[in-house]
């Protein structure tokens, strides 16, 4: 009376996660990595993940965030990227820890944008200092967010930034294009949004997008190379 | 929504759809079990510290590529099931092998859908920063817990016939939900890319 057929499913589903998850936990990454194009259906889909793997290996490899161990660093806060919206949803707020101190990027896309540096103190809060009296005031919390307040141009902008993920973050750009000095900056944010500005020669303005795997963005018809940012 | 008396009676589990009504404490585990399933996934997304980075040397973007691909492939079998099932109902004009092929593609889904939620649930974790990101993972969890109660409900004789239908569509509703919340999203904002 009873079909076993429902059960045995059940359970190889299980096992099948129970077992992909002791990967992750045991061996990390390359093991994992591999087991995933293992299980991909289409015939094709694994030499195309590898192919598409090794070509983002290279100009990504500094992963600056994540992937870093917990290393004994003075500080207790870990390396993380974090990005976020304003409350006002106005702006976007992108902060990068690494090693006790952080860099910040305040860009409302247009016209109003700021880098902030400062250190990260034990407990996780920080003062960031920018240009023309930009402040940031902000915490650390359990490591999955940053949240916080910028003061910029006379204006106040509470933000919180979650926890960057790779693809995602704070990237930046410069260089000389055609006599002018190019500085860009881009938030990207976990729902693939981007804000960003480009500033020639200290005039700012909308950012062209980059792509997040690679970084690659053309400004003024000339290529340039992002890099995920880091203090 | 009751089956084709005419269908299928022979190898379809719910043969016997009327003969008096089941116990309620005929679904009660089933309940049960999906409840706990989805609320302990659920939990686990939510505690676990998500690593962001499980699949770093692949490139997180390309995982979630893979992720994206395998996600549709249930979602093609998700399909299959819509179809077969409809043919072992007698909806549909369907070959003597449809429930062969319900079972099947149904089990090929359930087992390419686990890894993509085991990224999920390890790198990513139970999130709700946004609209998207929160259906997904409520309708994620649902799915494992709908899905659980589905198969347990396979093995309960005597059930009412507008049941197994009735949590069938429920878990392909789901299924295509979570489906439009990630793979479907990810292709629209990042192309069809590998």
């Amino acid at each position: 009376m009873k079909r076993p057929g429902p059960l045995l499913t059940l359970l190889a589903g299980l096992l099948l996660g129970l077992f992909m998850l002791t990967l992750n936990v045991t061996t990390g990454t390359r093991t994992a990595s591999s087991s995933y194009q293992e299980r991909s259906p289409s015939p094709s889909a694994p030499s195309r993940t590898a192919a598409t793997a090794t070509a983002t290996a290279s100009p990504s490899s500094p992963s600056p965030s994540l992937s870093l161990p917990p290393s004994p660093a003075p500080s207790k806060i870990s390396d993380a990227s974090y990005a976020g919206r304003t409350d006002d949803d106005s702006s976007s707020v992108a902060v990068s820890v690494r090693d006790g101190r952080a860099i910040a990027y305040f860009c409302d896309g247009h016209s109003k944008e700021s880098w902030l540096k400062g250190r990260v103190n034990p407990d996780g809060s920080m003062r960031l200092t920018g240009g023309h009296g930009a402040v940031l005031n902000g915490t650390v919390e359990d490591d999955r967010r940053v949240r916080g307040a910028v003061d910029l141009d006379g204006g106040h902008y509470s933000f919180t930034a979650r926890r960057a993920v790779k693809g995602t973050g704070l990237y930046r750009a410069t260089a000389t294009v055609r006599g002018a000095k190019v500085d860009g900056g881009w938030i990207v944010l976990a729902d693939g949004r981007q804000v960003g500005i480009v500033d020639r020669d200290g005039t700012p303005s909308a950012a062209p997008r980059i792509d997040p795997e690679t970084g690659a963005v053309t400004v003024d018809g000339q290529q340039l190379t992002a890099s995920p940012v880091v203090p | 929504m009751s089956a084709d008396p005419n269908a299928a009676t022979q190898s379809w589990p719910s043969p016997e759809p009327h003969h008096g009504r089941p116990h309620p404490a005929r679904c009660l585990v089933p309940v049960l079990v999906a409840a706990a399933v989805a609320v302990g996934l659920g939990v686990y997304g939510r505690l676990h510290q998500p690593t962001g980075t499980a699949f770093d040397l692949a490139g997180f973007s390309s995982t979630r590529a893979v992720k994206s691909w395998l996600a549709s492939t249930a979602f093609f079998f998700a399909l299959v099931q819509l179809v077969s099932a409809l043919m072992v109902y007698g909806r549909l004009p369907g070959p003597r092998w449809a429930p062969a092929l319900h079972r099947w593609s149904g089990r090929i889904a359930f087992l390419v859908a686990v890894p993509v939620a085991v990224h999920c649930l390890y790198a990513l974790g139970y999130q709700t920063y946004e609209t998207r990101v929160l259906w997904h993972s409520i309708l994620g969890c649902f799915f494992f817990g709908a899905f659980s109660a589905k198969m347990l409900l396979l093995r309960s004789e005597r059930l009412p016939g507008w049941l197994l239908p009735l949590v069938g569509g429920l878990v392909f509703a789901v299924l295509t939900l979570v489906w439009l919340t990630s793979a479907f999203w990810f292709f629209r904002t990042f192309g069809v890319t590998t």
